[in-house]
């Protein structure tokens, strides 16, 4: 053996996952448990399970900022700073901007976060299932394609994360958002109770509200203690009590013994081989030491997030593959989608001042869509849930404005107004011309080619955006709620964190990158299993349908790969 | 991701105990960033006015107030790390002006003044910050209109009251004999009764 094929040897394992996140930890967790032998890579540091989470068990005193940034924190992170997710408090979690830029043709607020776990580590938790509705939208009106898949063909890896994962929520028996294999739900106070019957009596149960479903154990469940209502989950949680990779994931990746994780592997491209019309492999910047490596696999998940992915695809060419790694049809980088959000309304609950709650729950509630369904018609396409919530804050209704002293001081220490609010998660159309390229001007601090990012809300969403606040204040208003005031305060794809298409799937290889079972139409070696692969995003939370997309695909490509078909 | 701090800001913008200005200095990162670090922004009779500023907002009562919570050095250093120039310079004008008032009116430092006194000046203090806030409202409706990105001021009332609500509220004396701190609450109850004296649970 020459020296060059025992190195081969030593970087080849059966399988490689690129990405360490949401779906990249559930790839690394299925192929490990079927015996196949992983490289796990991840661009960032390690983060471990309970170890690292700094800031968890620290008291609002011991931030010296009490959660704000520094002017130079806020220098290095001009995006990230531009919404609410990056403070002080979990400030590790977040990427330096100025590290890796990328273009912003149109505004994009892109949140990223580069370390084991990813963003799985500050995860909203919501977790919702796609309906049929959801699957067949595309096909319907004719925006984007068909979804290659229905209910029938995932619910069944619904009911397999979830059990795995621990979600919390309540059945509802609701057309468009499909039951689940849930624990316990999280009570809802008394004015959230108080707002539901009201709604779901005023609308004869037309609309429904329910405890939000959320990726928090609400009893002790696989080894993981539950949630201690501290609502601190964005820092990493000590008793494990949400799902994360590091807490759910990864150890049991770990425990087959067929895991090798690498951090600090930043994967410039992946190998193509023309031969085999398979990936090799992928090429890895060691992005401490700045040092090139290849990996060898048999089969490439590629769990990067959903524009981290389609950056290493179209920076993966060759002569067979001029436009980016399976991009024969053109539609690598298109069709960009996000949820626009950030408006909604808000009043006041009356006839509740002896009542209180006790403990923070890290959880609201749910309205899950209810316009263009049944006898509901909107002058627009598809539709809009709500996430809200009641609360009582130590804020009073009589104190003027910007008072000071002994009295208002007194009087904000006491429990004041309880307020409710709804805030509307709508969904976008797949506009083809929303997309993202390569852009070779601008190099990223290893020398990578940056992303440039051209996407816009279009006429649906902002005629969408009417009713989400309209229909915020009239339910509002009907459950009783007082001074029920609109907001808008305005939305940029990426804010929602929810980016999702630019890989996606489909029947026909001329119109999609990849087919049914997330296995790119050309080439079959290739799993994509993030938010990249979304023909269309709904209105409800990705990321619990990354999480059966990708169990799913680990199965099929396994079983694939035994049969000799990969 | 964690949408009930997204409403809360939103909240926050909407006219809670923050003023939309601070929030506005905050989110805004187009203004070039101090070279001031430390403590150093101030002098040492200015830090002693932002002592005494701190403690007429959020005086002793039944439980401590912001002289006691260390509110003082907590604002100079926040102004000093965590502002950008603009802010910091209309901070400092603001605590010179309200000296030369205090001069002015009383023939002596805010620093020295009574208790009473002080109360006096904060209170017109806040009502010509309230003047000036609802002009900047007016004027940033009006760029809004004309589609023009609105001008956010930096005030000096405004920006003093909110890091004195943060800082006290979130030191151990305000959180913990203010607020009652439940550090592991351990369970969600969301319907208790209200029991007489009960303080905000943080």
């Amino acid at each position: 053996m020459n020296l060059n094929t025992k190195a081969e040897a030593q970087n080849t394992y059966d399988a490689i996952v690129v990405g360490s996140g949401i779906s990249g930890g559930w790839a690394a967790k299925e192929l490990t448990e079927k015996g196949l032998k992983v490289l796990l890579l991840e661009r960032g540091r390690n983060v471990e399970h309970i170890k690292d989470y700094t800031t968890a068990m620290k008291k609002p005193w011991e931030f010296e900022h009490r959660g704000r940034l520094t002017e130079e924190q806020k220098k290095r992170h001009p995006v990230q700073t531009r919404d609410y997710p990056y403070t002080e408090f979990n400030e590790s979690f977040w990427v330096d901007d100025l590290d890796c830029p990328y273009t912003e043709v149109k505004r994009f607020d892109w949140y990223r976060g580069f370390h084991v776990g990813g963003k799985s580590l500050m995860w909203g938790r919501q977790s919702y299932r796609f309906s049929d509705l959801n699957f067949e939208d595309n096909l319907k009106d004719g925006h984007g394609t068909d979804w290659p898949i229905r209910s029938k063909d995932i619910s069944q890896w619904y009911d397999y994360v979830e059990r795995f994962a621990g979600i919390s929520g309540q059945n509802e028996n609701w057309p468009a958002l499909p039951d689940g294999q849930f624990l316990p739900p999280m009570e809802m106070n008394c004015v959230e109770k108080s707002v539901k019957k009201r709604i779901e009596d005023k609308w004869a149960k037309s609309r429904i509200m329910t405890i939000g479903r959320t990726a928090n154990l609400t009893v002790p469940h696989g080894g993981r203690g539950s949630c201690q209502y501290r609502n601190l989950c964005s820092r990493g949680c000590p008793f494990g009590a949400y799902f994360s990779t590091q807490s759910s994931t990864l150890p049991a990746a770990v425990a087959t013994g067929n895991l090798t994780l690498r951090p600090f592997s930043l994967v410039d491209h992946i190998i193509y081989d023309k031969e085999s019309k398979k990936a090799k492999g992928v090429m890895v910047v060691d992005s401490e030491t700045k040092e090139n490596i290849e990996f060898y696999a048999k089969i490439v998940f590629v769990n990067g997030s959903t524009l981290g992915t389609t950056q290493i695809l179209l920076n993966s060419t060759s002569a067979e593959h001029p436009n980016g790694l399976g991009n024969a049809s053109g539609e690598l980088g298109h069709n960009l989608m996000d949820h626009h959000f950030r408006n909604g309304a808000n009043g006041e609950a009356e006839g509740f001042d002896d009542k209180y709650t006790y403990g923070k729950r890290a959880n609201g509630i749910y309205i899950p869509r209810y316009q263009n369904m049944g006898n509901d018609k909107r002058d627009y396409l598809r539709g809009f849930g709500y996430q809200g919530g009641a609360s009582r804050t130590g804020w009073h209704k009589d104190v003027a404005e910007l008072a000071f002293g002994g009295d208002f001081k007194d009087q904000m220490t006491v429990p004041g107004v309880w307020t409710m609010g709804l805030g509307g998660f709508g969904e976008s159309l797949p506009y083809h011309e929303n997309r993202v390229y390569i852009d070779k001007t601008k190099k990223d601090k290893w020398g990578l080619p940056v992303l440039a990012i051209d996407c816009e809300f279009k006429g649906n969403e902002q005629k969408m955006r009417k009713d989400m606040m309209n229909d915020a204040a009239e339910m509002l208003e009907a459950a009783g709620l007082k001074n029920v005031k609109t907001y808008d305060a305005g939305s940029t794809p990426g804010m929602a964190i929810h980016e999702c298409g630019t890989a996606r799937m489909g029947n026909d290889p001329k119109t999609s990158v990849l087919n049914k079972w997330n296995q790119m139409h050309e080439v079959n070696n290739v799993f994509v299993t993030d938010g990249s692969c979304m023909p269309s995003i709904a209105c409800q939370n990705p990321s619990l349908t990354f999480m059966a997309l990708t169990a799913r695909a680990a199965d099929y490509a396994v079983s694939e790969l035994k049969k000799g078909n990969i | 991701m964690n949408r009930r701090h997204a409403v809360k800001n939103i909240a926050f913008l909407m006219g809670g105990a923050l003023s939309a200005t601070t929030i506005g200095v905050f989110l805004d990162s187009c203004n070039p960033p101090s070279d001031k670090k430390g403590a150093s922004l101030f002098s040492s009779e200015q830090d002693l006015v932002i002592t005494e500023l701190a403690d007429t907002i959020i005086p002793t009562t039944k439980t401590p107030g912001a002289k006691a919570a260390g509110v003082g050095p907590f604002i100079s250093m926040m102004m000093a790390e965590c502002y950008p120039k603009d802010a910091q310079d209309v901070f400092v004008k603001g605590l010179d002006d309200l000296e030369a008032r205090s001069k002015k009116e009383f023939n002596n430092s805010f620093a020295k003044i009574s208790a009473e006194e002080r109360k006096q000046l904060v209170g017109k203090l806040r009502d010509e910050t309230i003047e000036t806030l609802k002009k900047d409202n007016e004027q940033a409706e009006k760029d809004k209109a004309a589609n023009k990105e609105p001008k956010k001021n930096p005030n000096f009332f405004a920006m003093a009251r909110d890091l004195t609500l943060l800082g006290y509220f979130t030191s151990e004396i305000g959180a913990t004999k203010a607020y009652e701190y439940v550090e592991i609450p351990g369970r969600y109850d969301g319907c208790v009764d209200l029991k007489p004296g009960q303080r905000v649970y943080v």
